[in-house]
């Protein structure tokens, strides 16, 4: 029953969902004229979940995903010299290798698509939070109007899957680490309005909590307090006023809210329900459980899920020194629990109706800041002869050549797109991807139309940039795309 | 069809027989009921997609000829009749005009609900036409079967009814086709005003003959530039340039495109715009290419435009869009009535009684208080100054209570201040501040709205500001390349234009602007005020090489030495922007003042101030007022709130599209829910502090501010996932309006969320100890806040549900319930 749930249906069921044209900062649809009647929810969709797992602070493809020559280290050696400080490995697929440590993932690529030639914006000097702001949004910040995030899109246009589990869940970000403020600026969803924005589980251990009754009162009493509130409401002479939309919202989410913290699928978020064995391979810590919690969301009916690695300056992926030793943790860190949930999905079926985007804001080389013809000013104080092995990694930030990973909704298998040179700078050669292809491209699998738009302040704000983007069509599955 | 043609035999042949016309008439009426009113009579957007069998739309056409004869036929025998009552001498005449005219009434019919079917009707108009038309042919099937049976009396009757009933078909069959002001509006005084002429799509022009005259022209233009605007530009204007043609200025569109000249002015035939626009939409090369294509109506204004040689004024092009006045204007207030003498109410009455509304009555004494403590201090009325209000007997204490509130200028100040903070993109914590590149400016703003500063002076400090109030003007400096459009200069220039103005630049600080007549050039010339330099155009975030003047952006307002250093050129434009002789800006705050209050704006959406007004002397009165009273924002708000307009009781709308849809009504007060703020302030001051006082942000604060405050406002605290989920923007945008609407995270954010769940638990704990019978807890907990005792019936769920000794948690769980109840909740 759950799962068949459109867009429509919900809008009836809660009524939450009508566009507040309160403002002149609410979104209209635009109707500006007869020209934009492609707005049109194409016939067949690949995809109605989409799980992103986000390698938060920079991810070096030359040390997971796309693996150039090894040079071990060696005290004095030149830096120059060095495209990967690992070892490459064989994958599932012919000819391709990936970086020592990510063997899992390697092994599970059968199911799925390799970008190699994501080509990242060049907004100057380069910040983590600006590029994750256009990685998520697909606007390059700062904007005049608050732009929404990808899943506040998909959110707004499919709504939930299962009317009780929030239609974006945000796995594994705090806001008390440091930048949080340009970490809020894209965790929204803009003048989408707040029904649309993340519902945050910064601890996915602790995601039980978010939707449970609050701390220290049973199910009994939480039924008992919803019973009490509905019948004062019911005896209160303000039902005179007759009925409004701000009342009915108000009474419907809360209705919403109780259905949610008491349904069976909020089981879903009580991760000591899985299976010990199970668990056991998902935790590799927070990143891990995410990924967990991503597969138990899944299974009963989320539609956008982001798990994070977490961006924290200087920590995680964001590599400014001992790189290699770093990415040693990084890949532990990651290369069972994807892999795992990939393998889990694949199992439980819900792999073709389900797309999973493994992606970071851009890449790392050891010697290029920015990209190789458009420099930008250095962050990272990188010698040319390395005398310690903390210099021995890729510690600056390079825009020009990233992986993404796809599984899934109607992503080709075992199938490998673009390619980054051979030699320094390792940039891409063949098929450069950016970023609005790559939202079209989960969009489309959604079948949300190309020049979806708002009318935001009289002006149409779009998907994605003046509706440029397109997807990349050879990555889907020509059968179900 | 076969029946037509039995109908039409017969009609003629038939000499005597009653019972045909009964059977003619059944026919007839079977005929329209089965085959033809629910197929093709209401047009609808399948049938206008599916080509139509050509035989039904070429009779369909014959439509507006066949009408004539009715119409004639039936006059002159009512005529005749009329003519020679006393005689009998037109009789047999009489008899065959009513049997010929019914028989053309009833092919009528079926022709124009063919015609209906075939090409696209739909308004109003059309439905009275077809209706009145088969009400027409019913009656004129009566009438010839009365001319066959009945007496003269019953006779006459029907007949003049079918005449009535042909005229009023025939008036409306006219407005479809020429338009609905057809015939009204060559009548004296029927002028339509200025602003409202572009909106009504007028058809009037085509009916003229002869030579057209200037203003004729430049109306004829702007409909054909209206027309290409909505149907065209998409494809061929800046956007895009399809086919190498563009048609959105002169030289553009008598140049051409790829193929050559599109349009011959003179020849229709020759113009291959109008060919191509005349197509059926099936054909591949019709224009537009998406969507419905051109109405008769609109292509029927091109044809005339050509026809006429394509006339082009020669001075300045009228334009396509809705500008508002710059000048104030005061209206003649309406003369006092009744018990009413606030000019609001005057202007107020004005408009209800062209709307045909009755003033309701004012609202009780209670639901006054509630209101106006929240509208001008954000906090709920505390219950002994609610039952000192309702015993006082003063006739004026409802002006009494406002003005005691408007004094309480702490309280004032940190209520406003909210509104402020999301207008002028203040905030305490946020992006920008981290690198050093925004300013707060929370300190000038809190003092300046608690001294009440006359807004000619607050916005003149903020335009030229001081190093406390240039956070506004600064904006945010992010590192890196950002676009052009979002350079601080340009920031400002779109801030200062959507706050204070009313106002959209964020088109033209990009390219020329696609929603009104600004362009990119008049950007960077407003831009260029606040820079020290002298900015690039971009267009599209493309250098074009031209560099843009300096420039305000209504000239009317004066000039501005350009030679100037920054400092002495913002201080110029603060003065020009704040003269009495920019109307614009003060009706933009009165607007936006009136909305606070009232839910709505008499302008929506409060930043596109050249949209209409639902009353223009009502704004106009606000506008003038405030400049003639001191710039006062106080006294402005007490006029409102003291008006009997405000006093009405509060409206809901079933869906919230209602609120912003061009034909709403005012009726009174929308209800509205408690902002965020609001809403915690209203719990910390019935319930329990919801935030410590420690928690406000007294560093940002003025020096003098009372440390010792019984709670922080929320207004003074930093941003937080509660407050977030209840609405506080993100203040890296200006905003200058919140949605009212509940959503799931609100209510999960309500139901488990910590900050609003633990306010509640140690308010129980409090409560248990203050008021340890039941009884008198659940008085309490409603006089404070719901601000009324509880009725019988809430008394007994509330009581039964704490029991006789009430632990802490019952009590909890009963002030988390009366806290989310709707009555809480919404101002009404």
């Amino acid at each position: 029953m759950k799962h068949n749930w459109n867009r429509r249906d919900f809008i009836r069921q809660t009524g939450a969902a009508t566009l507040a044209a309160m403002a002149a900062a609410a979104p209209v649809p635009a109707i500006l004229s007869g020209c934009n009647s492609k707005n049109k929810i194409a016939g067949n969709t690949s995809a109605d979940t989409v799980i992103l797992l986000w390698m938060a602070g920079g991810m070096a493809h030359t040390e997971t995903f796309d693996p150039k020559r090894y040079t071990p280290f060696e005290t004095g050696m030149e830096g120059n010299r060095v495209l990967s400080t690992f070892k490459s490995v064989p994958t599932a697929l012919d000819g391709i290798n990936f970086s020592e440590g990510l063997q899992s993932i390697g092994s599970v690529m059968d199911k799925g698509t390799l970008i190699r030639s994501y080509v990242a914006a060049d907004m100057g000097h380069i910040l983590h939070s600006r590029h994750q702001y256009h990685w998520h949004t697909c606007y390059e910040p700062p904007q005049t109007v608050a732009a929404p995030h990808i899943g506040a899109w998909v959110a707004k246009e499919l709504g939930p899957k299962n009317p009780v589990i929030p239609a974006f869940v945000d796995i594994g970000q705090r806001f008390t680490v440091g930048e949080a403020e340009e970490l809020k600026a894209f965790h929204t969803a803009g003048f989408l309005g707040s029904e649309y924005a993340p519902f945050m589980i910064p601890d996915p251990s602790e995601g039980l909590e978010s939707v449970r009754p609050p701390v220290g009162m049973d199910a009994k009493r939480f039924e008992k307090r919803n019973q009490l509130y509905t019948d004062l409401i019911n005896k209160s002479p303000l039902s005179e006023l007759g009925s409004d939309y701000q009342k009915e919202s108000l009474k419907r989410s809360m209705e919403q809210a109780y259905m949610l913290l008491n349904s069976p699928e909020a089981k879903a978020f009580d991760l000591s329900l899985e299976p010990k064995a199970s668990y056991d391979i998902y935790n590799t810590g927070r990143f891990g459980l995410g990924c967990l919690l991503a597969k138990r969301l899944t299974q009963q009916g989320a539609r956008f899920i982001s798990v994070t690695t977490e961006y924290e300056p200087f920590m995680g992926f964001d590599t400014h020194e001992n790189g290699h030793t770093r990415m040693v943790g990084m890949k532990k860190m990651i290369d069972a629990p994807v892999a795992q949930l990939v393998k889990d999905l694949h199992q439980s079926g819900h792999l073709d109706r389900t797309m999973i985007i493994l992606a970071s804001e851009f890449s790392r080389d050891m010697m290029v800041e920015g990209r190789p013809d458009a420099k930008v000013q250095e962050q990272v104080n990188q010698p040319d002869i390395l005398n310690d092995l903390k210099f021995y990694g890729m510690h600056r930030h390079f825009t020009d050549g990233c992986s993404i990973l796809m599984f899934g909704g109607g992503i080709k298998k075992g199938f490998v797109y673009g390619k980054t040179a051979d030699e320094r700078p390792c940039k891409s050669i063949e098929n450069p991807v950016k970023i609005d292809q790559i939202h079209q491209t989960v969009y489309h699998a959604l079948g949300i139309p190309e020049d979806k738009q708002y009318e935001i302040e009289k002006r149409p704000f779009y998907t994605t940039p003046d509706a440029k983007g397109k997807p990349v069509l050879e990555l889907l599955d020509k059968a179900k795309a | 069809m076969k029946s037509l043609k039995i109908l039409f035999a017969s009609q003629y042949n038939s000499t005597n027989s009653a019972k045909f016309f009964v059977k003619s008439f059944a026919l007839v009426f079977a005929v329209c009921v089965i085959f033809v009113v629910p197929g093709i009579a209401e047009p609808t957007e399948e049938a206008a997609k599916e080509p139509v069998f050509w035989l039904w739309a070429f009779l369909g056409r014959l439509h507006p000829m066949i009408v004539h004869f009715p119409i004639s036929l039936l006059f002159i025998a009512l005529l005749m009749e009329l003519l020679g009552r006393r005689s009998n001498k037109f009789n047999a005449a009489i008899r065959v005009l009513v049997y010929t005219g019914a028989a053309s009434a009833v092919l009528s019919v079926i022709l124009g609900l063919l015609l209906a079917g075939t090409e696209e009707y739909g308004s109003d108009v059309f439905s009275l036409h077809k209706w009145a038309g088969i009400a027409t042919m019913i009656f004129g099937l009566l009438s010839a079967a009365a001319y066959k049976l009945s007496n003269r009396t019953i006779q006459k009757t029907l007949l003049t009814i079918t005449v009535l009933g042909v005229t009023i078909a025939g008036h409306y069959g006219a407005s479809l086709t020429h338009g609905e002001d057809y015939l009204t509006s060559v009548l004296p005084g029927n002028n339509a005003p200025a602003g409202e002429q572009n909106a009504a799509s007028n058809f009037v022009l085509a009916a003229q003959t002869g030579p057209l005259n200037e203003t004729q022209v430049q109306e004829l233009n702007l409909q054909v530039r209206t027309i290409f605007a909505h149907n065209c530009y998409n494809c061929h204007g800046s956007a895009k340039v399809k086919g190498e043609l563009r048609l959105d200025s002169k030289d553009a569109i008598f140049k051409g495109g790829e193929h050559g000249k599109v349009i011959v002015p003179g020849d229709v035939h020759k113009s291959e715009l109008l060919r191509r626009i005349k197509l059926p939409r099936s054909d591949k090369k019709s224009m537009p290419t998406k969507g419905k294509g051109l109405t008769k109506e609109e292509i029927a204004v091109i044809e005339y435009w050509i026809k006429q040689g394509a006339p082009w004024p020669s001075g300045q092009l009228k334009s396509l869009y809705r500008v508002a006045e710059l000048a104030p204007r005061l209206p003649n207030i309406p003369a006092a009535t009744g018990d009413l003498n606030n000019p609001v109410d005057l202007f107020v009455n004005d408009y209800f009684q062209k709307n045909k509304i009755k003033w309701a009555t004012p609202v009780d004494d209670r639901t006054y208080i509630r209101r106006v403590y929240i509208d001008v201090t954000g906090l709920l009325p505390p219950p002994d100054s609610i039952d000192v209000f309702l015993k006082d007997a003063r006739p004026d204490k409802r002006s009494v209570l406002v003005s005691r509130l408007l004094s309480r200028n702490d309280d004032y100040a940190q209520h406003w201040l909210t509104f402020w903070n999301d207008a002028l993109r203040n905030d305490y914590t946020g992006t920008g501040y981290i690198t050093g590149g925004r300013w707060d400016i929370t300190k000038w703003l809190y003092n300046s709205l608690k001294e009440n500063k006359p807004y000619n002076e607050f916005v003149r400090q903020l335009v030229s500001p001081t190093k406390e109030s240039q956070g506004f003007v600064k904006g945010i400096k992010w590192r890196g390349t950002i676009n052009s459009s979002q350079s601080t200069e340009m920031q400002a220039a779109q801030n200062v234009a959507q706050v204070f103005l009313g106002l959209n630049l964020k088109c033209a600080s990009c390219h020329d602007s696609f929603i009104s007549d600004w362009k990119l050039e008049d950007s960077y010339a407003f831009a260029n005020l606040f820079c020290d330099s002298i900015l690039e155009i971009n267009r599209c975030d493309k250098p074009t090489g031209i560099m843009a003047s300096r420039r305000i952006l209504y000239k009317e307002l004066g000039e501005i030495d350009t030679s100037t250093v920054t400092q002495e050129r913002l201080k110029q434009l603060a003065d020009l922007l704040v003269q009495p002789k920019d109307g614009r800006l003060y009706r933009t705050l009165v607007n936006r003042v009136w909305a606070q209050v009232m839910g709505r704006g008499i302008i929506e959406p409060m930043d596109a101030m050249d949209n209409a007004p639902w009353s223009q002397d009502l704004l106009d009165w606000l506008a003038y007022d405030f400049v003639e009273s001191g710039y006062d924002i106080k006294k402005l708000i007490y006029k409102i709130l003291t008006s009997k307009t405000y006093q009405l009781p509060s409206v809901g709308v079933k869906e919230p599209e209602q609120i912003m849809s061009p034909n709403f009504v005012f009726n009174g007060m929308l209800r509205r829910r408690l902002t965020a703020e609001e809403f915690a302030d209203a719990v910390s001051v019935a319930i329990q502090p919801v935030y410590a006082d420690s928690m406000a942000v007294f560093k940002l604060l003025p020096e003098d501010f009372n440390k010792s405050i019984p709670f922080a406002r929320a207004s003074l605290v930093k941003n937080d996932p509660f407050l977030t989920a209840l609405g506080r923007p993100n203040r890296e945008t200006v905003s200058t309006s919140r949605t009212s609407q509940a959503s799931l995270l609100q209510a999960l954010e309500l139901t488990n969320g910590s900050k609003f769940n633990d306010a509640m638990k140690y308010g129980a704990a409090k409560w248990k100890n203050k008021y340890p019978d039941t009884k008198t807890l659940v008085k309490e907990v409603y006089r404070n806040a719901i601000g009324r005792l509880p009725g019988k019936a809430e008394e007994d769920v509330a009581e039964k549900a704490l029991g006789n000794a009430p632990t802490e948690a019952a009590i909890q769980d009963f002030m988390w319930a009366v806290a989310l109840h709707p009555e809480f909740q919404l101002i009404y």
